[in-house]
């Protein structure tokens, strides 16, 4: 057998291989939100019943609050999206654009940031929280969560200020444009597709964050879905996996969709945050 | 004339001012927030780790390097610092090996490479919480996917507890942790595939080198600078395991897979903020370390200058 001919055996094998891996527990999931008997594999006895009461239950029985949290989790990832990327916007324009002192220093610091362990701030800001009556609403989570994304934003937002030539800023300002008028009518509509690639994946960060909606939401008025899901209780004791399962398809749908539409950006933010140092 | 130098001189001074003034506005907002939100709790999680604090043994004392002499001869939380390590080297490892795969396959140039390249990204898309219990329900004991396909296809005669036992159950940790995340790993090695020259295999290719020998003499030598920037992140990552095992095994059986972000967590559910304090101080040094060592390692601080 050729050399060619190997590869395309790997390659089908491989491909094959990668479609088992990455599927089979996203279509386990969808399988069993379907299920009128989660546990229909224990015995033959147990028939696989198609059903869409998990659905219906979790959409309609208000004491389990699953929409209440997903609500919740679309408000406060929504909010920390408009404002993180705004703030990174203007802070990433500072330094692609304007000289000053202390500079590198500010940078570094914000970008130190990104590898501290969240377990090392969520104690004292609990105790931040307790003490501004913070507990249990969405601003608990949204001003954190802003500064969680920091470093991420304003990497993958420098990275893309700095590809663009400085002729553009100096065309507008000989325009007689000031720098924050070529920031906005400039700068920012030239880097739609950075500014969408980072925004995308500050909302899935958001979105996802769990430690810090465990220690600072206790009920639905606050609470996001990730921590909802974790702490899913039926309503008569059990584990109702049916209901569950059904929460994390609502939940996880559209992300994964999300995902797949913008592909290309999601994979540019990514590159661009850790390639380009 | 000279007057006129000197006023356009000061003008330039005044722009140059008012540009810096500029800068700091325009940073000020990511300064006070992370400052704020980020810097400031963890200095006042160091200032905490001095003193004794629990809530349902008041009254708050300060009592100096009190609770890092308890940190030293707990036992439990020595071993949920070594799992933590364990689990960093053993996934990290797992997620390379499986990301370069993925990567290596997706780069071919086939038909349905688009279709492939989204399906490896579904993982990296669903949120951890919501793997987690997934895979949960995969390991089920009684009803679970894994035990139904491992009794069926012989691999066992019996069910395994998969989350019971601190082996099988620490496995199971890495095994969904790497399914989540070999994903990322796979995108930062597609982009730097991405950057070698065709040109090399077919050189290669003349030479008479094999498959193996392309991927072990072109391929992963040229991958070093991205495989290195890709270590650093999952590493400081998986240190930092939580969401993950809080759902899969919340630690158990019987402490034996608590990382330390758990270990920390669970001192201050358990109302001891200056022990759990003093966990978190730890935590952050042994990250620390490990980031200061791989960027030694990895030379990155040329990067990050550049």
């Amino acid at each position: 057998m050729s050399d060619k001919r190997k590869k395309q055996l790997l390659v089908w094998i491989g491909s094959i291989a990668i479609a088992l891996i990455c599927l089979i527990p996203f279509i386990w999931m969808i399988v069993i939100s379907f299920s009128k008997h989660p546990d229909f594999l224990a015995s033959n006895k147990i028939p696989y019943i198609f059903t869409l009461k998990n659905y219906v239950e979790v959409i309609t029985t208000h004491d389990l609050h699953v929409m209440d949290y997903f609500k919740n989790s679309l408000v406060i990832a929504t909010i920390v999206t408009i404002i993180a990327v705004a703030i990174a916007s203007f802070a990433g324009y500072a330094v692609s654009r304007i000289k000053f002192r202390g500079k590198t220093s500010i940078i570094l610091g914000v970008l130190a940031v990104s590898m501290f362990p969240q377990i090392s701030i969520v104690g004292y800001l609990f105790k931040i929280m307790t003490k501004i009556h913070w507990i249990n609403t969405y601003q608990a989570l949204i001003f954190p969560y802003i500064a969680w994304v920091m470093p991420i934003s304003l990497w993958i937002l420098i990275s893309y200020f700095m590809q663009l030539p400085t002729d553009l800023d100096e065309a507008a300002m000989v325009d007689g444009a000031n720098r924050i008028q070529t920031l906005l009518r400039v700068i920012i509509p030239i880097s739609a597709p950075g500014i969408f690639s980072t925004s995308l994946l500050v909302f899935i960060s958001a979105f996802n964050e769990f430690m810090f909606a465990l220690m600072l939401t206790s009920d639905f008025h606050a609470r996001t879905i990730p921590v909802g899901i974790a702490l899913f209780q039926g309503l008569h004791g059990e584990i109702p996996w049916g209901q569950i399962m059904a929460s994390s398809a609502i939940a996880s749908v559209p992300l994964v969709i999300l995902t797949l539409v913008f592909q290309r950006y999601i994979v540019q933010g990514l590159t661009a945050g850790a390639l380009k140092g | 004339m000279k007057q006129g130098y000197r006023s356009i001189y000061r003008g330039l001074h005044k722009y140059k001012a008012s540009e810096e003034r500029l800068a700091y506005l325009l940073l000020a907002p990511v300064v006070i927030l992370v400052g704020g939100l980020i810097l400031f709790p963890v200095i006042g999680t160091f200032v905490s780790s001095l003193y004794k604090n629990i809530t349902f043994l008041p009254p708050v004392k300060f009592i100096g390097l009190g609770n890092y002499k308890k940190l030293f001869t707990d036992v439990h939380f020595w071993h949920s610092t070594y799992i933590t390590i364990l689990f960093a080297i053993v996934a990290v490892f797992c997620e390379t090996a499986l990301g370069m795969f993925y990567a290596v396959v997706i780069n071919e140039k086939f038909r349905l490479r688009g279709l492939m390249r989204a399906i490896v990204l579904i993982p990296w898309a669903i949120p951890t919480i919501i793997s987690a219990r997934t895979w949960q329900l995969i390991y089920n004991y009684n009803y679970g996917l894994l035990n139904y396909l491992f009794v069926h296809f012989h691999l066992s005669h019996h069910a395994i507890n998969w989350l019971g036992t601190s082996t099988s159950a620490f496995s199971s940790i890495v095994v969904a942790d790497v399914w989540k995340t070999a994903p990322f790993m796979a995108i930062l090695f597609l982009a730097g595939l991405q950057a070698i020259p065709e040109s090399l295999y077919e050189a290669a290719r003349v030479d008479g080198a094999s498959l193996s020998q392309q991927f072990w003499r072109i391929t992963l030598p040229l991958l070093r600078p991205v495989i290195v920037i890709a270590l650093i992140f999952r590493t400081i990552d998986s240190l930092r395991i939580f969401d993950l095992i809080y759902v899969l095994t919340g630690g158990g059986p019987g402490g034996s897979t608590s990382s330390i972000s758990i270990y920390g967590f669970k001192a201050y559910i358990l109302g001891d903020f200056g022990y759990g304090s003093t966990v978190s101080v730890f935590t952050f040094f042994v990250i620390l370390i490990f980031t200061i060592f791989y960027l030694k390692a990895g030379r990155f601080q040329q990067g990050l200058k550049k």
